[in-house]
């Protein structure tokens, strides 16, 4: 038996988005209790991976709690939309990689949660390399 | 069963560790005390400094009262001796006779009011004649205090800045806590956005709404160009870091010199340390290194001259060719004259209770080589070139750890002197293709 997840769906999956494009997708909550839950959050983000301590910085964000008055059924998917913006561009250094991803994390009751990522690249930025040209 | 509360939660690389309900329950508990302890030492200090003087000042009542005696009152103490003068007086209130030695409000104070110095209480005494009617002040609610003068000590407030810290730091932490706990990563990154857009002023560390996480760089773009528009601000004052180079020479060999003269005299008296002697030498050789690496500094902040560096646009663009212009004043012979792009990676990290940075070279482009020849005073070495970044190269990036910084490099390698560089650093953006904009 599988424990609560959530399932996230790009609409053009796999495909590298420029700024300014929207970015549409769908999630979905497997297994889990429509009484269980109390809130869930959709963020469209960046974060930093590599020797760096984590920076994160939300682009889009969008909250529902039962205790607003939301009505969330974990039965039927939900969707989310934004444009995305002219930077950070994904990136994947050598000791600095740009991520962006679309989190959906959904609060449970007695402090549960359960969270859903799904990565895809802005830009298209090759992977750093040491380069050693010369021009003169 | 999975547990809710966790003492410790497993160790990922090096990021944090530990049961985060525990380190909360732990904050909370550490910036109470916090807050209780300014809270407590607030009130304690408002009753016994401030609460005295301010009933002295506007509460007592005035009355006229005769000197009988007078003299300096001393107490020890690990510091030496303190002094408070001693007035005696006497007064008569509603037929009742008070005879009490006195001076101002701090006599009825725990300490007393002595402080160190005898010389300005004798001075204080000088002015009271004994025998003479004077004016003072009593305690309406206890007329067996009184006092000859009224005073203010200002520095009271001073005291005060302790506690009022304490109840800051506790009061700001616990409403933090109160406000972020149970909250996600993202809600207080959306949270703190918001707060950000609220600010009233756009600083040059900030990013710019409609480049995120890309410097806004105005003291890049804030100097106007002679040749091209934009020139471009040295990223290190040379003169600053000569003068940090001195400073930490002229203090190393002052030390040294003192250890040099202990050892010396060690030797004089027929009785050597043989350890100081072992520490002495290696101090001076240490000592050496410093005055050379200064000297050599000097020679390269006097000797050489500016280099200036100009380009047509500013923020550049991967991809889009660009006008870069050089120029190198002074009097020399230089060997070789090199211009390098340079986008660097640096990351900052914690490693226990230490902030370390790291940084890496991604890309190093020769922009301009030249070799052996003369930069003659009054005619600097001007050049003036066409380059391009690669057309898919990462754009400026600045987050609070980590960086993407793109600088020109000018390194210059002179004929009998010791080399010099020179950084200029650059705003990058992305390239137009990838941003999707014309």
């Amino acid at each position: 038996m599988t424990g609560p997840q959530i399932i996230l769906r790009l609409d053009e999956n796999g495909r590298i988005y420029r700024p300014g494009d929207t970015l549409t997708g769908e999630y979905r909550m497997m297994a889990v209790d429509r009484q269980e839950v109390k809130s869930l959050e959709v963020s469209v983000l960046w974060y930093t991976e590599g020797k760096g301590d984590e920076d994160m910085r939300v682009h889009y964000f969008r909250r529902l709690s039962t205790e607003d008055g939301d009505w969330i059924d974990p039965r039927r998917p939900g969707r989310f939309t934004t444009v995305l913006p002219n930077s950070p561009l994904s990136y994947d250094g050598r000791i600095v990689k740009v991520r962006w991803c679309v989190r959906v994390r959904v609060f449970l009751k007695r402090n549960r949660e359960v969270v859903g990522q799904r990565l895809f690249r802005l830009g298209d930025i090759p992977t750093a390399k040491t380069l050693a040209t010369s021009r003169s | 069963m999975a547990r809710t509360f966790r003492y410790f939660e497993k160790k990922r690389g090096h990021r944090r560790t530990g049961s985060k309900t525990l380190a909360i329950a732990g904050e909370v508990v550490f910036f109470t005390v916090f807050l209780v302890g300014g809270v407590a030492g607030l009130i304690v200090l408002y009753n016994t400094l401030l609460v005295p003087q301010w009933r002295a000042n506007t509460e007592f009542v005035a009355h006229r009262c005769v000197v009988r005696d007078k003299h300096v009152g001393e107490k020890p103490s690990d510091d030496g001796p303190l002094y408070r003068p001693e007035i005696q007086i006497e007064y008569t209130l509603n037929d009742e006779r008070f005879v009490i030695w006195t001076y101002d409000i701090w006599v009825f104070d725990h300490t007393g009011g002595f402080s160190p110095g005898k010389d300005d209480k004798l001075a204080i005494l000088a002015d009271y004649e004994i025998g003479r009617e004077y004016r003072c002040w009593y305690d309406p609610d206890d007329p067996s205090r009184a006092v000859l003068v009224r005073t203010s000590r200002w520095w009271i407030g001073l005291i005060f800045i302790l506690p009022i810290s304490f109840v800051l730091m506790g009061a700001g932490r616990l409403v933090y806590l109160l406000f972020f706990v149970g909250k996600s990563a993202e809600r207080r990154s959306a949270f703190a956005q918001k707060a950000a857009k609220l600010a009233p002023f756009d600083g040059n560390g900030r990013t710019t709404e409609e480049f995120p996480a890309i410097p806004a760089g105005g003291n890049l773009t804030d100097s106007p160009g002679t040749t091209l528009t934009y020139r471009l601000p040295v990223a290190a004052s040379p003169s600053w870091a000569t003068a940090a180079a001195i400073v930490t020479a002229l203090i190393w060999n002052g030390l040294v010199a003192w250890l040099l003269v202990v050892a010396v005299r060690g030797f004089l008296r027929g009785r050597p340390d043989w350890l100081l002697t072992l520490f002495v030498i290696a101090f001076t050789a240490g000592g050496v290194l410093l005055l050379i690496h200064a000297a050599r500094r000097v020679m390269v902040a006097t000797g050489v001259g500016p280099t200036l560096l100009e380009v047509s646009q500013q923020p550049l663009r991967p991809g889009h060719p660009f006008q870069l212009f050089i120029s190198q004043t002074g009097r020399l012979h230089l060997q070789k004259f090199e211009v390098r792009l340079v986008c660097e990676e640096e990351a900052a990290f914690r490693h226990g209770t230490n902030t370390r940075k790291e940084s890496c070279c991604v890309l190093e482009e020769t922009v301009l080589t030249r070799e052996d020849f003369e930069v003659v005073r009054g005619t600097p070495y001007e050049v003036e070139c066409e380059i391009q970044l690669p057309e898919h190269a990462m754009h400026s990036f600045k987050s609070a750890h980590n960086e993407i910084a793109w600088r020109f490099v000018v390194r210059g390698h002179l004929a009998g002197w010791p080399d010099y560089e020179r950084s200029f650093p650059v705003l990058v953006y992305p390239n137009q293709s990838d941003n999707g904009t014309s």
